[in-house]
């Protein structure tokens, strides 16, 4: 009985050659199935969009961010040049208004 | 369409009142002259200064004062009523290498009404001049001019808006400013 079994189960399990028509038609029906790895045109050009958007961002950033400091370092010169400048006026006023008086005063002892 | 450009017209004016005209405004401001070009003077000159600064330079320099210290916290004060600061100042290593015409220019300017004769200053010995001009306006000055020559050097200093001269004493001895010896106010109450 169990010889039987064994038999039964040994024929009803041995390999089968599927035949050519059966590789033939598992190829063209994965050939006919779209894959699912691949890209829509659409969905590849919004992404080489995206790509290009973000590059753009990213030099635009940095620029501003390079003008920026241009910016302020030209600012802070001109600051300083101008301090400097109203300095050296303030001086030469000094200067001047110092030296009328000193004549005024010497004329004055002259005088008296 | 017709909206957008008359904003972009009002908005191009408004650009152009607000930073263009600094030389017509240098031109009806109280207490401003126009100085002449001393282009070749300064070709001439061994030390030249020239000194342009008007209210927003005024601004810009008064933002790097540092008013936590006393020193630049009185600049600042000075400057605080400025409307611009004009100096050409030449040294020559030879006498008179300056044209007196462009003096006399300026000297004109101030026989407008408006501006004081102060202070008129000639010494003979050294041939050195010095005029400090005042302009009133409403009885609030509003200008100063300085004109100073001498054989080998002449300087015109030129300040627009109300100056305090109390304050500019204050700052002798320091930044470079020479000690002065012009009578303290105080000083003189006190007599």
């Amino acid at each position: 009985m169990s010889n039987e079994l064994n038999d039964r189960l040994r024929a009803a399990l041995r390999p089968v050659d599927p035949g050519e028509s059966f590789t033939q038609g598992v190829l063209a029906r994965i050939a006919s199935e779209p894959s699912r790895e691949t890209v829509s045109p659409h969905r590849a050009v919004r992404m080489r969009g995206l790509r290009w958007l973000s590059g753009a961002l990213l030099a635009v950033v940095a620029t501003g961010f390079l003008v920026a400091h241009q910016w302020r370092a030209q600012h802070a010169q001109q600051g300083q040049e101008a301090r400097r400048q109203v300095l050296e006026a303030l001086r030469l006023t000094s200067e001047k208004l110092d030296l009328a008086y000193r004549v005024v005063k010497d004329k004055e002892r002259s005088g008296a | 369409m017709n909206t957008s450009v008359r904003l972009l017209s009002a908005a191009l004016l408004t650009g152009w009142l607000a930073f263009a005209p600094t030389g017509f405004a240098a031109a009806v401001t109280p207490g401003s002259l126009q100085l002449p070009n001393f282009d070749g003077i300064a070709s001439k000159a061994v030390q030249t200064v020239d000194i342009s600064l008007d209210t927003s330079l005024l601004g810009m320099a008064a933002g790097f004062m540092d008013s936590s210290k006393p020193d630049d916290a009185a600049v600042k004060e000075i400057i605080a009523g400025l409307k611009g600061v004009y100096v050409r100042s030449y040294t020559f290593n030879s006498d008179f290498q300056y044209p007196e015409t462009d003096i006399d220019s300026v000297r004109k300017q101030l026989s407008a009404p408006g501006w004081q004769r102060l202070v008129a200053v000639h010494n003979s010995p050294d041939h050195s001049n010095v005029d400090i001009y005042i302009c009133m306006v409403q009885g609030r000055a509003s200008g100063l001019a300085i004109i100073a020559s001498h054989p080998r050097e002449f300087t015109i200093v030129n300040i627009v808006g109300s100056v305090d001269l109390q304050k500019l004493h204050q700052l002798q001895g320091k930044f470079g400013i020479p000690q002065m010896q012009l009578p303290d106010n105080k000083a003189a109450q006190n007599k």
